[in-house]
């Protein structure tokens, strides 16, 4: 049933709030508009998912991992293991929303586009899985998730033409990187840059603290 | 209340307040979300319809006042009856077997899961207060409770029938398509559509924007198509966690004085 929703929601999410996303914007200041507005909801949908992925990923799975751990396999290897299993996921929503996105309404810069909805979803994998390395409870932690995933809509530049302290979302670059790709404008190298460096630090958050919720009482 | 039904529910509450975390993020979400919502958008000028068939005309900034607590409330409130209700097929079967009727653990999961649904709206009603005064409060903070018990049970119902997260992802993808989009007065024309009523936020949410900008009531229909939702939900969560963490007594051939729980 989650592999369903991990196929059905991108696809309705980019299908159902693209349509609307661009009014909510403007209400709010932004300047959302044409195609970046169904490009901003598949990065939303690959975000969401592979936050919430990670954080159960994390959670539901920390004994078993503490017991292969110490029945000789290490922390790091199961780190490892669990963080691929968990790119993997975040790469076949991520696909699926971005497929959606082309279909529905063309993209300009499709490596684009498909770089920055894959950024998303690594991020949040990052974010969820620190949040469960910390979280036993599973409310708490799928709130904790809607949480930082609503102040980063909130504060992303797809919702607010201000800045301020709050404006410095996580997936602030690879929101702008999506934008301007929605809107037929190529992202420069500084660009490029800045999105691999947030998701180089996402993974590295995401396999310490693998390697930390496996090892604990190893 | 029977004792035992007592014990139940305050072991439920007891269970609650071990989790300060818990509570802080059932204050802090609401209150960050319907803050940053009402902040940041443009009084733009918006005509939208109210129950009874008038035209009004407010503003985008008044609207999101207006309707945002509805789906803070909802998102809280979901999540917490998917997790009440995996609590409680994980641990009231136990209790069952020792001597509970599971009536009994049942209601104590419910009081619970009310309470939590009561915590996000009266945070939800204190922080809207502050930004947005509703032109007759009864009806809209009667619309938030009705908001909170119907997707407090939907999140159970979830719960009770998928894994904790395919429930997550279904409870979060229904809140932000009924009350975010379908219902939500800030898109496409400002009135829902026809097929829109056959979701449980319709009703709710027309009594919301009725409160919030009429001072006369004309959705009585509305409020009962929404207790209509409150009752049914509560009836299938009630026979459903019954069900589930029943136990079919019957009196052992050899001991008749002993009664085999079996599940």
């Amino acid at each position: 049933m989650t592999m369903v929703m991990l196929v059905a929601i991108p696809v309705f999410f980019v299908l159902v709030f693209a349509s609307v996303l661009g009014e909510f914007a403007k209400a709010l200041g932004g300047t959302l508009a044409g195609g970046a507005t169904s490009a901003i909801s598949a990065g939303w949908a690959a975000a969401f998912l592979c936050g919430a992925l990670a954080f159960f990923q994390v959670s539901s799975s920390r004994g078993a991992d503490r017991r292969l751990a110490a029945a000789g396999l290490g922390a790091v290897r199961v780190a490892i293991a669990r963080i691929s299993a968990a790119v993997a996921l975040g790469i076949t929503v991520s696909a699926v929303a971005f497929v959606t996105l082309w279909l529905r309404s063309g993209i300009a810069h499709p490596a684009h586009a498909a770089a920055a909805i894959l950024a998303f979803g690594l991020i949040y994998i990052g974010i969820g899985t620190l949040i469960g390395s910390f979280v036993s409870g599973a409310l708490e932690g799928s709130l904790l998730v809607v949480l930082v995933f609503s102040i980063d809509v909130f504060s992303g530049p797809a919702m607010t033409s201000s800045g301020g302290v709050l404006s410095f979302g996580p997936t602030r670059d690879a929101a702008k990187m999506l934008i301007a790709a929605g809107s037929g404008q190529a992202s420069n190298a500084g660009e490029w840059f800045a999105v691999a460096a947030t998701v180089f630090v996402a993974l590295a958050v995401s396999l310490a603290a693998f390697w930390r919720s496996a090892k604990s009482s190893a | 209340m029977p004792a035992r039904a007592r014990v139940a529910t305050v072991m439920g509450f007891r269970e609650q307040m071990r989790r300060p975390l818990l509570l802080i993020l059932i204050v802090i979400i609401p209150a960050y979300v319907i803050t940053r919502s009402i902040a940041t958008t443009l009084a733009t000028p918006r005509q939208i319809a109210i129950p009874g068939g008038l035209q009004i005309t407010t503003t985008m900034k008044e609207l999101h006042g207006a309707v945002m607590a509805g789906t803070a409330i909802a998102f809280v409130a979901g999540l917490c009856g998917v997790f009440v209700m995996q609590s409680a097929l994980a641990g009231d079967r136990r209790l069952v077997l020792a001597g509970f009727r599971a009536g009994e653990a049942v209601s104590a999961r419910l009081a619970v899961l009310a309470a939590d649904a009561a915590l996000v709206v009266a945070v939800s009603l204190a922080v809207t207060a502050l930004y947005f005064q509703p032109a007759s409060w009864l009806p809209f903070a009667g619309a938030t409770i009705m908001i909170g018990l119907i997707y407090g049970l939907l999140g159970a119902l979830f719960g009770a029938v998928l894994d904790k997260l395919s429930a997550t992802y279904l409870m979060l993808f229904v809140v932000m398509t009924d009350l975010g989009i379908v219902q939500d007065p800030m898109f496409g024309t400002g009135t829902p559509a026809q097929w829109a009523v056959a979701l449980p936020g319709y009703g709710p949410v027309r009594v919301m924007v009725e409160g919030a900008f009429s001072s006369k009531f004309d959705a009585g229909g509305e409020l009962l198509l929404s207790l209509a939702w409150v009752a049914a939900l509560a009836i299938g969560v009630y026979v459903l966690l019954r069900r589930a963490v029943g136990v079919h007594s019957e009196v052992s051939p050899r001991h008749p004085q002993t009664r085999i729980g079996r599940a």
